[in-house]
């Protein structure tokens, strides 16, 4: 009743505290001339509004004055220029050319200190990182929900569906990886194929009746997976790392299968997959909402843009988008809500088929929008034909694939990591022992499934930065080597910090399995490996923040030429390789001794569980990032090439300004996400209702 | 059963070891890989044995220490790594801040190792514990994130603002200074620096230094193809398939006419009048001294059969095989021989041996006084000069006798670039 008392009390303080921010934005949110209070004032604002006629004068009177500040030579110039345009009528229309919309106007807007700019950057950023939840947590509560289900001849036949669809993914990214790392041609095809079709086999041998233990069923995936991948995939000349990318993959296909099949049904799995699902149906709910906000921010302050892009995929925003997001929304609202109804029903098999469903249409999702914002960054040549090629192809961008990989698998390392938080935040709020037991194991198993995920995820970024060089070597210079090299350096100390992360909570976590400290020489020196590979990674070419020094900074700060290839990708794929091969060698040690030794789940130090915290925190942080960093590289575009951005913002911010602004969105999502936690799970447990049981609950047989 | 001793598995698990180390470099060598790919699988190897190793220590408690235990032990172990790198990465050549970057991430490594020592945390004691615990977590990094993106280098955007707000290249009334410099700036904005020096300035080597190949020795037409089709010829020493699609293939699209015309402007301007032009990718380069081509067609050059410089025989005075047809002809068969007494620049002491490129350069463009050595720099390409130049050396030099290639060079630096224009080293016009 006290609790009861006190969540109103909350509530009214927080309804309080909503109004208060509606007031202040109503007085706030209204169209005024760019003023020196916005963030980005400091780059002078003001005098560089082209966008409207009537500012070009007072742009011309200001330069010399400014030119006092960046350097008396370009002022004077600037001065020089202004006169110039006043007698000659200069041509200054290359300065509001943006392309395919002409008349366009732009405001400027201010709201609570943000610029046009950085209003859009939090919706868009706050977007992604919900839809990102809701895409990474039913990728792993599917998985989980499977693992929790007993293997009752219902959910034998769903978990067909499940493995085929987790042979999909797990081919897709080993093909890829073999595809752009080793050249194999088309070996995503190879891979999708032959894994999930051995995946599929040995599922549908299997559900009659086990009739292969694990090596057979790799035999079997990588025989008949390699048969079908072959003639599936087009190519004109068979060549033997093609099939042995296959055989991998069909092998690889049969033992998931089988493992999968024939895993013992422990109900904590399924407890933790229906707990997720509840935090899952509240961030969707914020997933639209933020994904409302972001449109509608943009069509107050990026009209014209975000109309022509609008107009660019009539299909898709008109009919694709929203039949997809309603069906994901229905059958989101199914899978939510059916879960006691199905189990109580004993149609588990039914439940999982939801899922996969689910996770189908999210992914399409994902997809469909990868297509516009690809479509942004590289569209397709020769940009003449921009607006006479289909729908389809300017869809299907030359980074389009790489970019629904690379986010497929870094959603699911999100994924991972989201539950490792939940675990974790449950455990602090947990009083009784069997509760922190549990959570504990909650945590175990987020990290070692975000830790598994994240593996190849240094693989995907490679693939897609790769096919940003191969399309405008400009574009990846740009974010390499000129005015992201900084970020990209930040953003090898956020991997350095999330692999160590990771590695020290396996760590922490052994201590409390018995007879594991055998391992802790040999993972101490792994540590030394980590420590010296993420220098190497973060060793940068230069010690100034662009390609070529510009006024004010050292041009001395350069590796001399012999040691320049510490900082080449050379190097940098020699660091990752290695944080990547020793983060899974201590991961073989934590599996090797969660097996042969007792885990004394609950007894964890605490240290682990805030490690396990700040990793989510530094993967969610090391997401914003890229994200940031990706639309960065747009430079003064809206379209690459096409639509050219002409607002004051149209340039990089430094470094120092966007680490301030990615914490703030990183804070905002936490403090939502640790409510939600609270509400979806947390505090239904503090009304008196019977404790779910941590270990298995007989389920009726079908 | 027993369980073996850490002595017995060591004594497997280093011949072992070693042996595949000897097998790798046996057979590697044997099967052609290259030393760097052998190298590579030694590390690994020599990786794995630690590992065993380490897994082979027998097992023993492990003690847990408190924050002034570990710091007793690690802060003198770390003073010492520390110091080592410092001194170390000093004498390979690291300048300061990457030395400062070495250290930190020792410090970094000492905070890892104070880490996984330490004793285990108290549970908390209460929800404002967590809360604070909590916070602490969100808390330090957040402040850590803020604090190292505020310190590392930074931009100042107004730089790239001012950039995107300068009009396009436009030739129309532009002298020749301004044209060169606009060509500078097409050059920098379409970040050519990242694959090309151009002398000291620059990113990486990834393509040839525009400003020691001496590009500006080209002709116009031969410098936009290399810009528009950049596949159609190779620069010598990057013909390995990284180098061949290195260059992007859309400068045509992306360039306007006088873009184009500004950059070839710009890229003309690159020469020096100090050295031969050097050839090939870092570190494995050359000069046209020992360039075969080069020698074989500078010596098209020197007797006359080079049409792109007809009127230019220097065999006529020099003879062609080197014996001097014309009294005061300088003979190139005695490497001996001092420099000209005619000229007031001239180098008394220097035998032909041993002339730097530049008097080479200047006696060849600039001519001898009151003699028949005319100021050929004048009326022909400094391109073919330089070439008969290579060829003129291998009368005392022959290219096949000689047992080491000559020095490249060190890559001139801002003040000796800057100090050519005004020296009086370039010619004008310069061809």
């Amino acid at each position: 009743m006290d609790s009861f008392r006190n969540l109103k009390y909350k509530s009214f303080s927080l309804k309080v505290l909503f109004a208060l921010i509606l007031v202040y934005g109503l007085v706030h949110l209204a169209p005024e001339p760019f003023s020196s209070s916005s963030k980005f004032s400091f780059v002078g604002g003001p005098d560089k509004v082209f966008a409207q006629e009537e500012d070009e004068f007072e742009e011309g009177e200001e330069a010399p004055a400014e030119g006092e500040e960046t350097g008396a030579e370009e002022g004077s110039t600037d001065g020089e220029d202004a006169a110039v345009a006043g007698e000659e009528e200069e041509d200054l229309s290359y300065l509001t050319d943006i392309g395919p919309a002409k008349d366009h106007e732009f405001k400027p807007f201010s709201f609570m200190g943000f610029s046009n700019r950085k209003i859009t950057w939090v919706a868009a950023q706050l977007h992604i990182l919900f839809a990102s939840f809701i895409l990474g947590c039913p990728m792993f509560v599917v998985i989980m929900e499977v693992m929790g289900a007993r293997r009752t001849q219902g959910v034998r036949k769903a978990i067909i569906l499940s493995n085929v669809f987790l042979g999909v993914l797990i081919g897709v990214v080993i093909g890829i990886t073999g595809e752009i790392i080793v050249g194999i041609h088309h070996g995503v095809l190879y891979g999708l194929w032959a894994c999930a079709f051995g995946a599929f086999i040995v599922s549908f041998l299997n559900y009659f009746h086990r009739l292969m233990d694990v090596r057979v069923s790799a035999l079997v995936g990588a025989v008949f997976g390699t048969l079908i991948a072959i003639p599936l995939t087009p190519v004109e000349h068979i060549e033997t790392s093609g099939i042995i990318l296959a055989v991998i993959n069909g092998a690889v296909g049969g033992t998931l299968a089988n493992m999968i099949m024939f895993a013992k049904s422990d109900f904590k799995f399924e407890r933790l997959a229906h707990e997720i699902t509840k935090v899952i149906g509240m961030c969707y709910s914020f997933t639209a909402l933020t994904g409302g906000l972001f449109l509608f921010v943009m069509i107050v302050l990026y009209q014209d843009f975000i109309t022509y892009l609008v107009q660019s995929f009539p299909v898709l925003f008109m009919v694709a988008y929203p039949t997809l997001f309603i069906l994901e929304t229905i059958v989101m609202y199914i899978y939510v809500y059916s879960w006691d109804p199905l189990n109580q029903q004993n149609k588990k098999g039914r439940h999982i088929v939801c899922g996969v469903v689910l996770n189908v249409l999210g992914l399409s999702l994902l997809c469909a929008l990868d297509g516009p914002a690809t479509f942004m960054q590289t569209p397709p040549k020769p940009l003449d034909e921009l607006m006479n090629i289909n729908e389809w192809s300017r869809i299907a961008t030359s980074t389009w694939m790489p970019l629904n990989y690379h986010r497929l698998v870094g959603n699911g390392t999100f994924g991972g990591y989201m539950v490792g938080i939940i675990g974790a935040y449950m455990y602090l709020w947990s009083d009784k022992k069997e509760e922190k037991e549990y959570y504990d194991w909650v945590g175990y198993i987020g990290n070692i499934i975000g830790v598994a995920i994240m593996i190849p995820l240094p693989a995907m970024g490679y693939i897609f930065v790769r096919e940003i060089y191969q399309y405008d070597a400009t574009i990846g210079m740009y974010i390499m080597s000129d005015r992201e090299s900084m970020f990209m350096l930040v953003q090898g100390l956020l991997v350095g910090t999330m692999f160590s992360a990771s590695n020290i909570y396996m760590w922490v976590s052994m201590k409390r399995i018995e007879n594991a400290q055998r391992f802790f020489p040999a993972m101490k020196f792994g540590f030394i490996l980590i420590v010296i590979s993420a220098t190497i990674w973060f060793t940068p070419r230069r010690f100034f923040a662009t390609m070529m020094p510009e006024p004010g900074m050292d041009p001395n700060m350069v590796l001399p030429d012999n040691l320049a290839f510490l900082a080449l990708m050379i190097s940098k794929n020699t660091a990752a390789f290695a944080l990547v091969t020793v983060t899974f060698i201590n991961y073989v040690f934590y599996t090797i001794a969660t097996k042969t030794g007792k885990v004394h789940y609950g007894k964890i130090n605490p240290l682990g569980i805030y490690v396990l915290i700040l990793l989510g925190f530094a993967d969610i942080w090391l997401m914003s990032w890229m994200g940031t960093i990706r639309e960065l590289s747009r430079m003064n575009w809206h379209i690459y090439k096409v639509f050219k951005d002409v607002t004051p913002e149209k340039f990089a911010p430094s470094l120092a300004e966007s680490g301030f602004h990615v914490t703030t969105i990183v804070w905002t999502f936490f403090i939502i996400m640790t409510a939600t936690i609270w509400l979806a799970i947390k505090y239904p447990k503090t009304k008196k209702t019977p404790a779910i049981p941590a270990t298995a609950t007989p389920q009726m047989a079908e | 059963m027993q369980e073996k001793t850490f002595k017995q598995k060591a004594t497997k698990i280093v011949p072992i070891s070693l042996g595949l180390i000897a097998v790798f470099w046996i057979g590697g060598n044997a099967i052609g890989l290259s030393p760097a790919v052998v190298k590579r699988l030694a590390g690994i190897v020599l990786v794995a044995m630690t590992y065993a190793l380490l897994l082979a220590i027998p097992k023993s408690e492990f003690k847990e220490k408190t924050f002034f235990q570990n710091l007793k032990f690690k802060i003198p172990v770390i003073t010492i790594i520390a110091v080592i790198i410092w001194v170390v990465s000093g004498q390979f050549g690291f300048p300061i801040w990457w030395q400062i970057e070495f250290v930190a991430f020792a410090l970094v490594g000492l905070t890892y190792f104070v880490l996984l020592d330490l004793r285990a945390m108290k549970p908390e004691k209460g929800q404002v514990q967590t809360t604070i615990r909590l916070i602490g977590t969100y808390a330090l990094p957040s402040i850590l994130f803020i604090v190292i993106t505020a310190q590392l280098p930074q931009f100042d955007p107004q730089f790239e603002l001012d950039k995107l707000n300068k009009p396009p290249v436009k030739l129309s009334g532009l002298a020749g200074p301004e044209v060169i410099a606009a060509g500078r700036e097409v050059f920098e904005n379409n970040k050519c620096f990242n694959c090309h020096k151009v002398f000291w300035e620059g990113n990486s080597d990834r393509g040839p230094n525009l400003g020691t190949k001496q590009i500006g020795l080209y002709s116009d037409d031969y410098i936009k193809e290399q810009i528009l089709e950049p596949r159609k010829k190779q620069s010598p020493g990057f013909d390995d398939p990284k180098s061949k699609k290195a260059m992007p293939t859309y400068y045509g699209e992306d360039l306007s006419e006088d873009e184009l015309s500004a950059l070839v402007s710009y890229l003309k301007t690159l020469r020096d009048p100090t050295h031969m032009p050097v050839e090939g990718k870092f570190p494995d380069q050359w000069t046209w001294w020992d360039d075969a081509t080069i020698v074989a067609e500078g010596q098209q050059v020197f007797e006359g059969a080079e049409p792109a410089t007809e009127g230019l025989n220097c065999a006529v005075c020099h003879g062609k095989d080197g014996t001097p047809m014309m009294t005061g002809a300088l003979d190139f068969r005695k490497e001996d021989n001092p420099d000209t007494l005619k000229m007031p620049d001239r180098l008394p002491d220097v035998l032909l041996k041993d002339w730097p490129d530049a008097l080479w350069y200047k006696r060849v463009t600039r001519g001898v006084d009151a003699t028949p050595m005319a100021p050929w720099g004048m009326i022909f390409q400094h391109l073919y000069l330089w070439k008969a130049e290579a060829y003129a050396r291998t009368f005392h030099d022959p290219l096949d006798k000689r047992a080491a290639k000559r020095p490249v060079p060190p890559v001139p630096t801002k003040e000796e670039v800057e100090s050519w224009k005004t020296n009086g080293l370039f010619l004008d016009p310069l061809i």
